[in-house]
Order: C-alpha cells, then structure tokens, then sequence
C-alpha cells in the first residue's frame, strides 16, 4: 500500500464514516484512495465549509470530525474552522496535503507552512516526515483530539509520503492511543466536601453550566440541579443541558441573556460554575460580576481557575464525574432545597422585550416564535452569527446539547449553513435546521451544491434584514447611527438562488402567511430554504453592553 | 519568572516566545537542549504579574496538550 491508502485505511480504523474536503494537487494521492472506499467523502465548495461542515458533524454526535485540504491555499482556508473548533472545544481532525518534502522551503507551487500558521489555533499538529509513521500519527491525533478538553488537531502530510510504498504493517499494527482522560486525579474529596458544605450553607445559590456539559454530563447535571431544586442558567454552549420544562431553569445569561438568569447570577450568594469558562460576553465587567457570590468553579482544564474570576472552591476534573461526587456528597445528610429561591429568581425576569412594529410587519423574533412551535422536540438546529443567533438562543429549547451548534467563542460568520450539512451526515434520522442571516448566508451560499448533491434533507430558515444587523444595532446604539457598511438592502433573490441549485425555497414576508409557510417549510420532505424577509431594524433585547454589568442592562431604545 | 521544562515538541518554544510577546510580557532567556524525545527549555520571563499569571497558564496547557494519549 502506499501512504494515502494508509491514511485512508487509519481512518477506517477510528471509524470515521465521513469525511469532508476539497480536493487539490498535494492531497491528490489520498483523493485517489478514497475513491470507491467505504470512508466516505463529502465534497464541499469550500474549505471552510468543510471544517464547518466536519465541526458540525462532531458537535452534534460527539464523534470526532474529519477534514482534509490540500496544500497552500487549500490548507489555509481551514484556519477559521480550526480556530473556531478550538474556542468551542470541539474534537475535529483536520488532514492537509503539504508539497513534496523536497519542495519544502523553496516558496513551492501551493507551499504553506500550515503547521507554523495553526500551531496557535490547535491542541497540537504533526508535520508527518517518515511515511511508515503516517497511521501511527493519525491515531494519536484522534486520541488527541477527543482527550480531556476536546480540540482540532492538524496532521500535514507532503505529498512524496502520501505516494511512498510501505509495508501494509505499519497500518495493521500501530498502535491506537485510548483517549487521555483530562487529568489522572479524580476530583479532589476534600474540595467536594467544601463546595457542599457551601452549597448547604447558602441562601441564593446558583448553578451556570458551560460547553463541558457536552462530554456526557448531561443525565449528572439534570440530577444535580434537580436534586437541589436549583436555579440554574446556561451559556450559549450548554443549551440544551436543562430538562425540558424544568421550573428553576432560567435560560441563557450573558449579554444578550434572559433578565431573570442574569438578575439571578448578580443577587447570588453562591455561584457555582460548571464547565464553563467566565467568557467576557457572560460577564461583562468581571469585577462586577456576581459580585455578592463566593463561586465553585469545576472544569476539567486546570488553567481556567482564577483566569477570570476567583474561585473559592475549584473542583478539576471531569464534570461527570465532579456532579456524581457532588451528588454522592449531598445525600449523605439531608438535601438542601432552594425552591423558593428558583420561584423568586424565575420571577425576576418576564417576557423576552421585543422590537416587533405591529401586524403588518414580519418581525424576525415572531417568525422564530412561531418556527420554534412548528418543529418537532429532536430537531437539530444550528445557527450562523448575529442577531438571529442571539433570538435563537433566547428562544430554542433543545432536546439536548448535541441538538444545538453555533459557533460561540469564536462567532465565525459563514458557520450555520454547513454545519447544519455536517450534522445532517451525524444524525441522518433527525430534523436538522440551519437557522442564518443574510449577512453568514452569503458566505457559504456555493454549500446548496452539497445539499443537493448529497440531498441532504437540512433545511435552511434564513433570517433576512437586509441588513448585517448585529453591527447594525451597536452602529445604532454605540456609534451615532453611522450606519458603515452593514447595509444589505441589494441583497440577491435568495429563493432564485436556491432553486437554481435545485433546492426547494419558500418566502414569506408577511405575518399572516408565516403560521402556514413555516408549517410547510417544516413538513417538506427533502432540502429546502424559508426566505423570511424581515423587519431590517429590529434588535436584540435585553442587551448588556460590552464590558458593563445587568446593572446596565437595556431593554429598548433609548 | 522563570520556567524549567521539558517540552515533548521542540516547536512549543516558538510557541512559548510568541505568547510572551503577545502578552507584553518580554522572554529574556531562553536555553534548550534537545535529543530526540525531549527538549529540556529554561525561560526567564518579565512583565506584569498578571499577563505573568495567564502565560503560565497557557504554558501550562501547552504542556498538557503535548503529553502523548495513553
């Protein structure tokens, strides 16, 4: 065999189903061994979209993503994946042709040093420079990949070693790493007993999960926060964590988050901060922020203790883990429970304000209001960056985290679209929407190719403002109302578009249609985009402006 | 601050120099020695305690994502 083949046959030895790329000349040996191979290729029209589009199959399955590029220019259009995998955690291996090694350094045709470029933006990369280590390398980049806090890995193969004979051994027997736990300590007993004691002693605690959630915590966090009667809140990475219906949860804090979760972090007496990170977009001014609160702080990265916000307990470790001791702890004695504050604190918010301009208007927040009553409980939705993204996570109740994919930390516009392609391959039985905006919606538009192509059945609800209308609202709030380049009113015919890739589109932009459009929109069996043209003007409330505290919370227009 | 480690990657030390300057912290030091396992690096480090703190930090999970999976 040569080395493509061994890349390919190391890949079906993880159990990669998929793969998503773009193919070019340095990568060309491994196209020629995917070809008829049961690994699957999925051919994207870009390469960012198939780091997206592999960022969204790992996000909504848990398995780990593949990519491949080729060299150059094919490899650095995969930096933005990579980075954004990396902010959000997610398990993704990304594969580049690299030129032939001779080639190496000599500016050669579609030369890169992609490992120089993404050794910042990934959990660690491997220039492969003996082929009979090319199995070898890849196991321990999937290992890497999926160990402790999840990552994209980088493997960079030059092109003489994707052709080079090798004996067929050194794939059947190397070695494949099991996965590396985060830490070989288990949950300090000492500090579980502590964070307890606090916990039992508290008035007003409140609970925050973070994406940490998503490495098979779940059932332990709905336990725990039960368990307590807590009233708990979420980051945009862990939506999806809270049981459906639960009483004391408070939905998503941070800026663009539900006064009451909000109101809630900022009287607590105790915060107790699972698998999350303190991003700036949570806390505002840290110094402010929840300032009356002693904080627990479990994660399974040691380096985010104290990196934002001091921790009085910090519990490292597995989050699973962390909420099984925690709750083994807590039922020793008699269980605490904070009913009455989760009632209190549920009643410091009220319904989501709202810049909807009367009946004859489509508003964007009404027409997700009713989407969101129109899709079945296991749909998957993924979104693009912006205003939609933030009305989406105000309003979306997902079955689970793994029904949910937006890209958080990094706010990667052109994301939504192909991830919801990536997902689709993931979880082929479920409802899987993209929800975008104009503005991320043109980034990715040659992905209706792949939809068609491989007749994904992920629909498409496009959210369109004519207008880039996230840096619409801060140029309107922040910035004197110099509307600079945000707006999008020559924005294209997006139904013509996606008909003319075959895809089936409808439009509405009125509200007495939208009810019977979003029901068939919803129902229609097969690929399909919802143009919803939209109020061009509407914003996102309540809203806490950068670097301020829910002290500055606004709720409207000035 | 100083740091003696001992680096799976020899490339972490550009790595390492890079996050220095990015936090305007300033590398004053470094020495390495490398063979083919292993890379033992000391670096002396100036700046203000708190960009000192998050390249600690950050080193530290440098350090972490090199460790070979089991």
């Amino acid at each position: 065999m040569n080395g493509a083949q061994a890349v390919v046959e190391a890949l079906g030895r993880e159990g990669v189903d998929f793969i998503f790329g773009y193919p070019g000349g340095a990568i060309m040996p491994m196209y020629d061994a995917l070809f008829q191979h049961p690994v699957r290729h999925v051919l994207c029209r870009h390469e960012a979209a198939a780091v997206f589009a592999a960022s969204g199959y790992a996000r909504t399955s848990g398995r780990v993503g593949v990519c491949c590029a080729t060299s150059g220019p094919g490899a650095t259009n995969l930096v933005t994946g990579l980075l954004d995998a990396f902010m959000d955690n997610v398990p993704v291996v990304a594969i580049t042709g690299q030129v032939r090694t001779e080639l190496m350094g000599t500016d050669g045709f579609q030369e890169a040093d992609v490992c120089a470029i993404t050794q910042g933006i990934t959990k660690r990369n491997f220039l492969v420079t003996d082929s009979t280590k090319i199995a070898s390398t890849l196991h321990e980049a999937f290992a890497l990949a999926r160990s402790g806090r999840p990552g994209p890995v980088l493997v960079d193969i030059p092109n003489d070693l994707l052709k080079a004979q090798l004996d067929a051994a050194y794939v059947t027997d190397a070695v494949r790493p099991a996965a590396r736990p985060a830490t070989s300590a288990r949950v300090s007993e000492a500090a579980v007993r502590d964070a307890v004691a606090r916990i039992r002693a508290a008035r007003r605690p409140v609970a925050i999960i973070g994406g940490g959630v998503r490495a098979g915590a779940v059932e332990a966090y709905r336990t725990f926060v039960s368990l307590l009667g807590l009233p708990h809140a979420s980051t945009i990475m862990a939506l999806g964590s809270a049981s459906p219906n639960d009483p004391a949860y408070l939905g998503m804090l941070g800026m663009h988050g539900l006064k009451a979760a909000n109101k809630a972090v900022q009287r607590a007496d105790l915060l107790i901060a699972l698998g999350m990170r303190f991003d700036d977009r949570v806390t505002g001014k840290p110094d402010r922020f929840a300032r009356t609160a002693a904080v627990i702080h479990a994660d399974i990265d040691a380096t985010e203790f104290n990196k934002i916000i001091h921790a009085d307990v910090s519990l490292h470790g597995d989050l699973r883990d962390t909420l099984e001791a925690l709750v083994a702890e807590l039922v020793r004695t008699q269980v605490p429970r904070f009913d009455d504050w989760a009632s209190e604190a549920q009643q410091l918010g009220g319904p989501l304000p709202s810049d909807r301009v009367g009946d004859h208007v489509l508003s964007a927040t009404d027409v997700l209001d009713r989407f969101f009553a129109a899709v079945p409980d296991d749909a998957v939705i993924t979104t693009d960056v912006g205003q939609h993204q933030m009305w989406t996570a105000q309003r979306a109740r997902p079955a689970h985290p793994r029904n949910y994919a937006t890209s958080a930390g990094l706010g990667s516009m052109g994301f939504g679209f192909p991830a919801a392609i990536g997902a689709q391959f993931a979880r082929p039985d479920a409802p899987v929407f993209a929800i975008v905006g104009d503005g991320g919606f043109q980034m990715c538009l040659p992905e209706l190719a792949t939809l068609r192509r491989y007749n994904v059945p992920a629909k498409i609800l496009l959210i369109d403002n004519q207008n880039l209308g996230m840096v619409r609202q801060w140029q309107e709030l922040f910035f004197s109302e110099r509307y600079s380049a945000t707006n999008l009113a020559d924005n294209p015919d997006f139904a013509a578009i996606a008909r003319a890739y075959g895809i089936e589109a409808f439009f509405v932009n009125d509200p007495h249609d939208a009810d019977d459009v979003i029901a068939r929109f919803v129902a229609y069996r097969g690929p399909a985009l919802l143009h919803a043209a939209c109020h061009p003007t509407e914003n996102v409330w309540p809203m806490i402006p950068a670097g301020m505290t829910v002290d500055d919370l606004m709720e409207a227009r000035a | 601050m100083t740091c003696d480690l001992t680096l799976r990657d020899f490339r972490s030390i550009a790595r390492i120099v890079n996050l220095a300057h990015r936090f305007n912290c300033r590398c004053t030091r470094v020495d390495a020695t490398a063979d083919a396992d292993a890379t033992q690096a000391m670096f002396a480090f100036d700046g203000p305690a708190l960009a000192l703190t998050r390249l600690r930090a950050q080193i530290d999970r440098i350090l972490a994502y090199e460790a070979s999976p089991e």
